[in-house]
């Protein structure tokens, strides 16, 4: 697994709770920008616009508060991460959508498999291969076979 | 009293049906095959099987996911009694001395206290369910919507309080799970909302997607990012049954533990976590030696595994009966009902008995197979326990691809679900518990649903929740609950300025 990028003191200078607010922050004020249209009101009725609206409002209040601790001296530093594991895990996951009606499981069941596994920098190609086609074969029995599911198997080769 | 047991055997004739049986059976099987693995907890686990139990009938489907639910949690403790990697922080404390006595040639004796701990627990806490069933569901059919509202508000508040970690991170979370939840066209007015003009997500976001970004996705990249250190013990297994010392140590902390988690696990939050740890504390106060615990104490076992799995029952209560999950599992639970076009509430048990009291009878049914099953099967369950995570988290990934296409047969949803992903690493990131994001949004469209109708028959008056007897003390609870945990917050916090 990682070990390079977590080493004990790969903490940045960023606080992490001054980010974690800034980013509700920037979450409530979007949220509300897009329900900015939206009545709270419906006749006498509680309209559309108003639980949503409400919840943007808490959820900016709340990142302001969290942003403030973020100051405070005790405050944690944001901890390096890696881009390696989001990258490749959900790059297998687009891959996957992105030909799994065309193709078919038998080709985006290994893609996923292979793809993700690049996002350990520790994996063995020749083991990811094989363990990538036992996968997507057991994968086929059981979601196609056993619990008959319908997702295309190879629609590009036998048509569904 | 007699109509108790009328319900108990109702609720075995359904579950009894070899069909059920075989479900029962099958989720207790799978769940542990999966709980097992080091680094996949109850959480992801169920997250990861919900797709299989789509094409079940909804009772089937329910006992299925109740059986995983548990198999689940008891593979969590194998794993912390072998491996030293608690699978969820419920089994934390199953390490401390599970895995002294697995180091000294004892797992087994661990593993057998463990299960049998687990399965009078599991025992008791099923007539707790049965007994409390019926009254709480009357209660819960007198609550106005008004009250309804209040319930939940309540509900979520003390699952903030008893949340770990930041009471204002943990409280966005919820709010942010609440404002997804009205992501989609309102179904009163029709109008749409942010959905910025995306037609695919005019019918809301789905559960299971959010579920999957959050649990599954997130969790590896979380969990690629921490060293693995595993530590599988390399001693003898040994024998499994317990000798009569080791029963009469164990018997009276097994005891205790099931009472204790039985009614923490009652309450909302991470109730069912505090068990296990309270049960612990209870047992060392208690001992003759406290120095033994730590060392591979059979006591550090028995009672927090049984607090453990009392717990994990016990929380089935409000989710049932009221419709308000305690936690995370039971949030997943609901998501399951939503998606087989059951409502929870106390409807389930009004309209559907059969469903209900059979789902309540296949969790002792499920107890028993445990038991029966995993004993046995020991040896299968250390050999997995030697899988890599670099070949574990590619098949969780290919798990969940298939899951959630499969949920409406649309690649839309897997694009959703790798942005949750994206999403739920942020968070983590930024030490922010996706847990509690999860109980928001599967309450929020109830949540404005209530508000609605509470405010509908009030005609706009919004003192109807103070003028309502039930939901002003449910309120004014909520109220206090927060700001009793916001105190020693206050304290804590500024005691650190001080001291600088």
């Amino acid at each position: 697994m990682q070990t390079a990028s977590t080493t004990p003191d790969s903490g940045t200078r960023l606080s992490r709770d001054l980010l974690a607010g800034l980013l509700l922050i920037a979450f409530g004020l979007a949220a509300y920008v897009g329900l900015f249209d939206l009545p709270t009101r419906d006749g006498g009725n509680v309209g559309p616009g108003l639980v949503p609206k409400i919840s943007a409002a808490l959820i900016g209040a709340l990142g302001v508060v969290i942003a403030i601790t973020g100051f405070l001296p005790s405050a944690e530093r944001l901890q390096r991460g890696t881009w390696r594991g989001p990258i490749f895990v959900l790059g297998a996951v687009i891959m996957f959508a992105m030909s799994v009606r065309t193709l078919g499981l038998a080709v985006a069941g290994p893609l996923a498999v292979i793809v993700s596994a690049f996002a350990d920098k520790d994996s063995r190609p020749v083991e990811v291969l094989v363990f990538a086609a036992i996968m997507s074969v057991g994968c086929i029995a059981l979601f196609k076979y056993a619990l008959r599911l319908p997702i295309p198997l190879a629609p590009f080769l036998i048509g569904y | 009293m007699f109509e108790l047991f009328d319900n108990l055997a109702l609720g075995f004739s359904v579950a009894a049906s070899l069909k059920n049986l075989w479900l029962c059976f099958l989720g207790c099987m799978i769940g542990t095959l999966i709980g097992v693995l080091p680094g996949v907890g109850p959480v992801a686990t169920i997250s990861m099987l919900l797709p299989i139990t789509f094409g079940i009938d909804p009772i089937g489907a329910l006992i299925m996911l109740a059986g995983i639910y548990y198999g689940a949690q008891y593979g969590g403790s194998t794993t912390a009694i072998l491996v030293n990697i608690p699978g969820e922080a419920t089994s934390v404390v199953t390490a401390l001395d599970g895995h002294q006595m697995a180091k000294q040639g004892r797992a087994g004796v661990a593993l057998g206290v463990a299960a049998i701990g687990s399965f009078i627990a599991g025992t008791f806490a099923t007539l707790v369910i049965a007994a409390l069933a019926v009254p709480l569901t009357k209660l819960a059919l007198l609550f106005r919507p008004a009250d309804y509202f209040a319930l939940m508000v309540l509900g979520l508040m003390l699952a903030v309080v008893l949340a770990r970690g930041s009471l204002p991170k943990a409280l966005a979370m919820i709010i942010v799970g609440v404002l997804l939840s009205t992501v989609g066209r309102d179904l009163v007015t029709g109008d749409e909302r942010l959905t910025f003009g995306w037609g695919e997500i005019d019918d809301g976001l789905d559960f299971a997607v959010i579920a999957m970004g959050l649990f599954g996705f997130a969790e590896i990249l979380r969990n690629l990012e921490t060293p693995e250190s595993r530590d599988v013990v390399h001693q003898k297994i040994g024998r499994l049954l317990p000798n009569w010392v080791d029963l009469r140590q164990a018997a009276m902390p097994v005891v205790r533990g099931t009472g204790i988690g039985a009614f923490l696990g009652l309450l909302p939050g991470n109730g069912a976590v505090l068990g296990p740890f309270a049960s612990y504390t209870i047992e060392k106060k208690l001992a003759d030696d406290p120095s033994r615990f730590g060392q591979g104490a059979i006591e550090g076992v028995a009672g927090p595994e049984s607090a453990n799995n009392a717990g994990a029952q016990t929380a089935f209560i409000p989710m049932l009966t009221l419709g308000v999950p305690p936690n995370a599992v039971m949030a997943l639970m609901i998501g399951a009902m939503t998606i087989h076009n059951l409502v929870p509430g106390p409807e389930i048990l009004t309209k559907q008995p059969k469903l209900f009291w059979g789902m309540i009878a296949s969790m002792w049914i499920g107890n028993l197979m445990l038991l029966i099953i995993n004993l046995p099967l020991i040896g299968l369950w250390v050999r997995l326990l030697k899988v890599p995570y670099r070949l574990l988290f590619p098949s969780i990934v290919l798990f969940c691809c298939i899951g959630i296409y499969s949920v409406n047969n649309n690649p839309v949803d897997v694009y959703l679900t790798a942005a949750f992903g994206l999403f739920g690493y942020i968070l983590i990131k930024l030490d922010m518990e996706p847990a509690p994001l999860l109980l928001g949004f599967v309450l929020g469209r109830l949540l404005e649903e209530k508000l609605r109708q509470a405010l509908a028959i009030s005609q706009g008056d919004y003192w109807t929740f103070i003028h309502h007897g039930k939901a002003a003390v449910m309120l004014a609870i909520a109220l206090l609950a927060l700001v009793v945990a916001l105190m020693p917050m206050m304290r804590r916090s500024r005691d650190k300025v001080f001291a600088e």
